[in-house]
């Protein structure tokens, strides 16, 4: 439309833009248009993208894409797409260099935790999987993945910190169980050793097992490897989908320590592998706050009070900004607050499990409590994306 | 409790420095600040009217690592967000913070830096406060921390954080906004509103009583009335050559 008015009248350029070029020069004032569109035209208030405020975009997720994994997984939201990759590899305790010295005080934990229950078995998890570095993730941006991204570049600042996210979530979960990770070895039971363990007084082990302590000889260590192939906005969702889905996916082979030969031996057979079993299955929503008035991060007048800028907005009408769900790049390089959640729900019970806000002061209790509530209703959404894959 | 102590502008060459020690955690941080500053670079691509806030965090035994990027992004958004990076002189230059930790227990790989975070930001705070960088608020930190029976303890040592249900860091402005919120750990959203609450009042005081009845007495007593008596200590004595003159 736009060339067709210039060619008639050559010598008064248009003023009409297309959209996609009003976009590039005011991305601001664009998705500003969108959000509050002016009420004579009668038009709903969507975003850029034509989604609602609360809506995320269109997920997939395939499992079981690599076959020289141990599990593996490629996620799309919207444009955005994580493969994950997990790899397990055997590290023998007598490769750790402090397994003798923490072995000693491990077997009178061990004690404490039959009595104890589920708390303590929760800490011996954390002691081994967090103490030990079972878990390796690292996130790789440097694909080509966006045009800020050069490829084999080392890996940027925000790698870095996903990364570190990423681990920190799994520290935090306690996603995988260390009794996957471990693998056992019953010594024999010899009739002379029981003897002498009874002779020591070690009553209490010898009551319970009657012969001697199986004892841990390796572990298996799960290197989990995310390629962001797509970066448009929000990589952590995506990221943290794929880990959930290839760890779920993950197999684990059997495995055994072979006395004669002194080392840990893997079954070749399928149906000996076992998949692991995570607890629960925490669920991570990002978020992103849209002001309408542009310079509200910079201008150097007097910032109202938390109090002042609640009844401001009451009194104004007209909404100051959008809390958005699931931000693409263009809506994220358009704000600076972000809020992450993530939520896990246990018998209809939601759980927060992380909640991160930063960047901005206007998300507060209120907003926050309907971010749980969006994030609880897409926790179903992904259940179900990650149930079918 | 032993409340944290902080020193301004110990350092000569930079142009803000603050330490800050927090007896209750055991961390002491080093701060410095320079700014503005001409930064190497391409910088006018990100963002041309707009100051690079840039926060470098070194851990006291070990090199940087991944854990420090994470966190570093972290304290660049909240004070990035109140420095008035559009102020004259500032623009397309950088405010450079470097933060190392003196004291305290290391963070372990995969830790998150929670216990750390609130010494990180009052010490960023202050030395940003030391080097006159125009900041459009102030804001105190802390961390509080649930306990298996429910009890909301303030300020855990590093071994409470570890067996805490659910660890929290706030962060509130000086005009009570929220300006950071780190929760890890396994929680409801009722217990989180009964965290910002207590957060409130621990970074604000007690209660919002009045301006007049805030005296020198309840300033104390919070945070941010801690950080705001530094600063005036440290224009005290920037100044005392004036006083002495009258």
């Amino acid at each position: 439309m736009a060339s067709s008015a210039a060619a008639s009248n050559p010598t008064i350029p248009s003023l009409n833009l297309p959209p996609s070029q009003f976009a590039r020069l005011q991305p601001h004032a664009y998705l500003l248009a969108h959000l509050s569109p002016p009420a004579a035209s009668d038009q709903p208030s969507v975003r850029a993208n034509g989604r609602a405020t609360s809506q995320f975009r269109v997920t997939s997720a395939n499992a079981g894409s690599l076959t020289h994994t141990n599990g593996s997984a490629v996620v799309r939201i919207g444009d955005t797409a994580a493969v994950c990759g997990v790899r397990a590899e055997l590290l023998h305790t007598e490769d750790i260099a402090s397994w003798s010295v923490s072995t000693a005080s491990e077997a009178e934990a061990g004690n404490t935790s039959q009595k104890g229950g589920s708390k303590t078995e929760d800490e011996e998890d954390r002691d081994h999987v967090q103490d030990l570095n079972l878990l390796v993730p690292n996130i790789s941006l440097s694909t080509g993945c966006a045009p800020g991204f050069t490829p084999g570049a080392p890996p940027s600042t925000l790698a870095q910190s996903l990364s570190h996210e990423i681990l920190s979530l799994l520290h935090t979960t306690r996603l995988v169980k260390a009794d996957d990770l471990r693998i056992w070895y019953q010594p024999p039971n010899l009739e002379s050793e029981e003897f002498r363990n009874a002779g020591e007084g070690m009553d209490v082990d010898s009551e319970q097992t009657g012969g001697p302590e199986p004892e841990i000889k390796a572990f298996w260590v799960l290197y989990i490897d995310i390629m962001i192939i797509s970066l448009a906005g929000n990589p952590f969702d995506a990221a943290w989908a794929s880990v959930l889905a290839a760890l779920r996916d993950t197999k684990l082979p059997k495995a055994w320590w072979d006395a004669d030969n002194e080392t840990v031996l893997c079954s070749d057979n399928i149906s000996d592998a076992q998949k692991l079993s995570l607890r629960g299955l925490p669920v991570s929503s990002s978020f992103c706050t849209f002001e309408a008035d542009a310079a509200a991060g910079w201008r150097s007048v007097v910032i109202p009070n938390a109090d002042e800028l609640k009844s401001q907005a009451q009194k104004q009408g007209s909404q100051q900004r959008w809390i958005l769900a699931d931000p693409d790049g263009y809506e994220e390089g358009l704000s600076q607050e972000r809020v992450c959640v993530v939520v896990d729900i246990e018998d209809g019970k939601t759980v927060i499990v992380k909640m991160e806000k930063h960047g901005g002061w206007a998300v507060d209790s209120d907003d926050l409590r309907q971010l749980v509530d969006v994030s609880a209703k897409r926790w179903h959404e992904m259940k179900r994306i990650l149930d079918q894959c | 409790m032993v409340g944290p102590t902080a020193s301004l502008s110990i350092l000569q060459r930079a142009d803000g420095s603050a330490t800050y020690k927090c007896p209750a955690t055991g961390y002491t941080i080093l701060s410095a600040v320079n700014g503005p500053v001409e930064l190497p670079g391409r910088r006018d691509a990100l963002k041309p009217e707009d100051a690079t806030v840039e926060v470098f965090v070194k851990p006291g035994t070990t090199t940087g690592g991944v854990g420090e990027r994470a966190i570093e992004t972290t304290l660049k958004s909240v004070l990035g967000d109140i420095v008035l990076g559009r102020e004259k002189g500032f623009p397309r230059r950088g405010v450079v913070l470097t933060l190392n930790i003196v004291g305290g227990e290391n963070v372990e790989r995969g830790d998150s830096y929670l216990t750390l975070l609130p010494a990180l930001l009052h010490a960023g705070l202050l030395a940003m406060i030391s080097a006159s960088i125009p900041l459009s608020m102030t804001l105190s930190a802390v961390l509080l921390g649930v306990t298996d029976s429910g009890e909301i303890v303030q300020n855990p040592s590093p071994a409470a954080a570890k067996s805490a249900v659910s660890l929290h860091v706030l962060a509130i402005s000086s005009k009570d906004h929220l300006l950071l919120n780190q929760s890890r750990g396994r929680f409801d959203f009722d217990t989180w509103e009964l965290i910002r609450a207590r957060a409130l009042s621990i970074c604000q005081g007690a209660a919002n009583d009045g301006d007049v009845a805030m005296g020198e007495g309840t300033n104390t007593a919070s945070v941010n009335g801690f950080i705001r008596e530094t600063a005036e200590d440290q224009i005290y004595s920037a100044y005392a050559h004036k006083l002495d003159s009258i």
